[in-house]
């Protein structure tokens, strides 16, 4: 009974550290999107233990066994505990992406505690019928298993979370049969944001009212979520963003939303880890083609090959091919000149035999291929060229993709999302081409490649060394990499700066920096990637 | 000094579903930090982008609307039926059911929109309608000012000078964009370049771009076309000189001091307007006090000085306008041709930064009381007009 006492006064500084720590789980299991098996690859590759309660909960277990002074030793815990909690940053504030506290983040945390406090509970009763011990390490034991929890209360709510999806999936299938607009998918490795950003906005000026799903929302319950709240009556259009993430995804994102026409942007190596092989990454975008029916428009980017062969495998009423290689094959339509200026790129298109000169605010091979796939279908539905080339001059850029910053005589360009191997080589292209002094590019490298990730990493950092006269490269995850396709390129030790986090290489390159540099800002990887802060 | 008596509420209606919804949440936020709390009861009423009406304690803080779909949550929504013999505003629950005995006892609606829907008419239908005291200009005063072209017309054919201009239409691009291109530089003063081109019924320079060829005239004109149905075009003055002035209801109207915009490009752009000055985590909000201006220069003559104040008095009066209206003008340095710009009938932050230099000077507290008190004088005499409703024609 002497352990009621200490076990009320532990129980305070552990319900405060508890509730941060699991946010802070919460925050990655979130960016997993809530799949278990990644999450726990995340928390094992980053040796996300506890470290700090654990430490402490044996030392006090020690402590307490050999001078048995309960209550003293109770307190010290408590206020550890509260001042490690104290201590950890909040997800809810802090972080690349920070936790949303959604409804079902909501839920997850509330059934989470209930295990926690039974858990909690447990230990108390045998700290008081066996052993005082148990109190000390069953905490620490809870501590380290706070992300199993979270797992375990995900599998709790499985079911309802299913009710609940399948029913919202139904209301946004209604929605969009009431409206009923003209639905064009977009998928393909690289680029569909900004297709869908541009020919949203084209189909909007040119053609009518257009939804389009904000920002790179594309997954099933993302584009769910945005027909339910946004489709408007009237709306003539609706682009829809597809991700695949494994084969079939696309098939259900084209059962939820049936397409009449498609752009497949190009098929290469992004998340090759997530599909294992590149016939599955093949197959699954080669899906969007096979739903979209015969007499609708498929359009495909023709400098791709896996694209070209699923336009060929898959032909409508209406196939196109677009492209800046008029090398690989014919093109409908194509772009034969083009020129990276100061304030953008000047280019010349081809489109039905007659050729338009025309301008655009946005940077980069991979940029003008997606004007181009949207160029292409808006005109394939009745658009006038030279409108939607007017409407092409006023685009921007989708947030940190290529964008354009000058801060007084710096360029920066920042291309700081999900960087693949065509992306970041277009992105080198632009740093190449931009007028300036000197070329400086940071990167922490690329991610989610799979087998062949220190291949690609080497690849560019060979590139990188032929056009640039500094290198900072950021964390550990490509660094080995990255450094030995820098120095295979050519490139000088004192040209070379090695960062441990993104915080310290900007500290770095604003000591660096001078008037006329151009800065390439090349992928930011999500906090899942990055270096944890102390569990 | 106010007589002392129960105080007014006033509820103060802002955000709106215009482009200039965030600018209109700064003049609220600012008018309410002047709002002499010992005279008035103040009722914030957020019009959200969604266009449903909200109130709350919360609105008041800045840092509010930065999670604003979480904080939703914290408002009661309120609604205001059009018909006359409301007291004020009705509690409206998530059902879209009014509340019973949900009533918010509103004196005056004070307006702090800018653009569309709020400043141009829209809003002011429903008040008219609801029979209600509300401050600035009617209906069709709000609404000739937010048509830049039929402002000009109008002012135009009454003697004041304005820039050649023409407009074409959202349906007319769709159309044939060729065409609307060729009719454009086919209009007489408009045949060189630069041109500006400008959405009609939007303020707060959102749209607006200057363009030096034919390829730049069409980016403009698709640009516009993100944000209104309808795109005016004009000369682009080289040596321009922007002069604005404010004109306060009263009898007789009031000339405010004159200003001179100081921009960084060729115009203000909206970056100009309201992003400048002011840093992101300073408490204190700017809004269009946060431009780079200078106020009533010696540098101009009082000659042109004298012109401005004389054609925004003359404007004021022609179109009907009350409350306070800010007449832009543009001065041509090159010819010393004056020309009118445009009116805005809400202007930002109501040009508080003018009458405060006038003499004798208008404290921003007394200007917000001087329109209220002018609305209720309206409503008062708008008691005097007859209404005669029968149903003769009805009785056989």
């Amino acid at each position: 009974m002497e352990m009621i006492i200490p076990i009320f006064i532990v129980l305070w500084g552990s319900i405060v550290f508890t509730y941060k720590r699991m946010l802070r789980y919460l925050h990655f299991y979130q960016q997993e999107e809530y799949n278990s098996s990644r999450f726990l690859g995340w928390w094992w590759r980053c040796r996300a233990f506890d470290l700090k309660a654990t430490s402490l909960l044996f030392l006090a277990g020690l402590f307490d066994s050999f001078t048995e002074a309960h209550i003293f030793t109770a307190l010290s815990v408590a206020l550890g505990l509260i001042l490690f909690a104290w201590q950890e940053s909040d997800p809810r504030v802090y972080g690349k992406l920070t936790l949303k506290m959604t409804e079902r983040a909501k839920r997850i945390l509330r059934v989470a505690w209930i295990i926690s406090a039974v858990f909690a509970l447990g230990l108390a009763v045998a700290s008081i019928i066996l052993d005082p011990l148990w109190l000390w390490l069953g905490l620490a034991g809870r501590f380290q298993i706070i992300p199993f929890i979270l797992i375990l209360s995900n599998g709790f709510l499985w079911w309802g979370e299913r009710q609940r999806q399948d029913k919202f999936i139904q209301e946004a299938k209604n929605r969009l049969k009431e409206v009923s607009p003209f639905v064009i998918g977009i998928t393909g490795s690289y680029g569909k944001t900004s297709t869908k950003d541009a020919l949203g906005n084209i189909l909007q000026v040119t053609l009518g009212p257009t939804f389009w799903p904000l920002k790179s929302i594309n997954t099933i319950m993302g584009i769910t979520k945005e027909i339910r709240l946004k489709l408007q009556e009237g709306t003539r259009f609706a682009v829809i963003e597809m991700g695949a993430y494994g084969r079939g995804s696309i098939q259900r994102l084209c059962d939820l939303t049936p397409p009449m026409a498609g752009i497949i942007t190009g098929i290469g190596t992004a998340h090759l880890e997530r599909f294992g092989t590149t016939d599955n990454i093949h197959a699954a975008k080669a899906e969007l083609a096979q739903a979209i029916p015969i007499d609708g428009i498929l359009v495909c980017n023709g400098d791709n090959p896996g694209a070209r062969r699923i336009a060929l495998e898959n032909q409508k009423n209406t196939t196109l091919l677009y492209g800046l290689e008029t090398s690989i094959g014919a093109l409908d339509c194509w772009i034969s000149f083009w020129k990276t200026t100061a304030k953008g790129t000047e280019f010349v298109l081809h489109w039905k035999g007659k050729e338009y000169s025309s301008f655009t605010p946005m940077f980069g091979r991979l940029a003008l291929s997606n004007i181009l796939a949207a160029f292409t279908l808006a005109c394939s539905l009745g658009a006038q060229p030279d409108y939607v080339l007017a409407v092409i001059h006023t685009l921007t850029p989708v947030d940190n993709r290529l964008q354009l910053d000058k801060l007084g005589p710096i360029t920066y360009f920042k291309d700081a999302y999900n960087s693949n191997p065509v992306g970041f080589c277009a992105a080198l292209e632009v740093l190449q081409h931009y007028p300036g002094q000197r070329r400086i590019v940071m990167t922490p490298g690329m991610i989610e490649l799979g087998s062949i990730q220190k291949e690609e990493n080497e690849k560019v950092g060979r590139l990188a060394a032929q056009i640039c006269d500094l290198v900072l490269v950021v964390g550990k995850t490509n660094r080995e990499a990255l450094v030995k396709g820098l120095q295979a390129g050519g490139l000088k030790p004192e040209q070379l700066f090695v960062c441990d986090t993104r915080e310290s290489a900007l500290q770095q390159l604003t000591t660096l920096r001078r008037e006329g540099d151009v800065i390439l800002i090349e992928n930011d990887l999500v906090d899942l990637y990055e270096a944890k802060g102390p569990f | 000094m106010k007589p002392k008596g129960p105080s007014k509420t006033v509820a103060v209606l802002f955000g709106g579903r215009s482009a200039e919804h965030e600018i209109s949440v700064i003049t609220a936020l600012q008018m309410v930090q002047a709002l002499d709390p010992f005279v008035y009861t103040l009722v914030p009423v957020y019009i959200h982008p969604s266009g449903k009406w909200y109130t709350g304690k919360a609105l008041l803080d800045k840092r509010f609307y930065c999670k604003l779909e979480e904080n939703l949550t914290k408002l009661q929504r309120v609604t205001l039926l059009p018909e006359p013999g409301q007291k004020g505003l009705l509690k409206v629950n998530k059902e879209n059911c009014l509340i019973i005995e949900g009533l918010i006892a509103i004196d005056v609606f004070f307006l702090a929109f800018h653009g569309q829907y709020g400043e141009d008419g829209c809003i002011q239908g429903l008040l008219e309608l609801a029979d209600v005291a509300y401050t600035g200009s009617g209906v069709s005063s709000s609404s000739v000012a937010m048509n830049k072209y039929l402002c000009k017309g109008i002012l135009q054919a009454h003697g004041i000078p304005v820039l050649p201009s023409v407009v074409v239409r959202r349906n007319q691009a769709s159309k044939s964009f060729e065409s609307a291109i060729q009719q454009v530089i086919h209009t007489q003063g408009l045949e060189r370049f630069p041109l500006f081109v400008k959405p009609s019924h939007l303020g707060s320079s959102i749209g607006i771009s200057s363009v030096t060829n034919e390829k730049e005239l069409a980016a403009g004109l698709a640009n516009v076309f993100r944000y209104d149905d309808e795109a005016i075009i004009e000369p682009c003055l080289m040596q321009l000189m922007e002069i604005n002035v404010a004109v306060l209801e009263g009898d007789p109207p009031q000339a405010s001091v004159v200003e001179i915009p100081i921009a960084t490009a060729q115009s203000l752009t909206y970056e100009d307007k309201y992003l400048r000055g002011g840093k992101k985590s300073s408490n204190r909000l700017q809004g269009m006090a946060s431009l780079t201006r200078v106020i009533d220069p010696e540098y101009i003559s009082t000659d042109i000085k004298a012109t401005v104040i004389n054609y925004a008095l003359k404007a004021f009066n022609l179109l009907g306008c009350a409350g306070v209206g800010r007449f832009d003008f543009m001065f041509d340095k090159q010819e010393g041709q004056l020309y009118f710009n445009e009116l805005n009938p809400i202007p930002g932050s109501f040009s508080f930064y003018l009458w405060e230099k006038c003499n004798p000077p208008i404290l921003y507290t007394q200007l917000i009381e001087r329109l209220i008190d002018q609305a209720i004088l309206r409503k008062t005499e708008r008691l005097a007009l007859q209404r005669e409703i029968g149903f003769k024609a009805l009785q056989v």
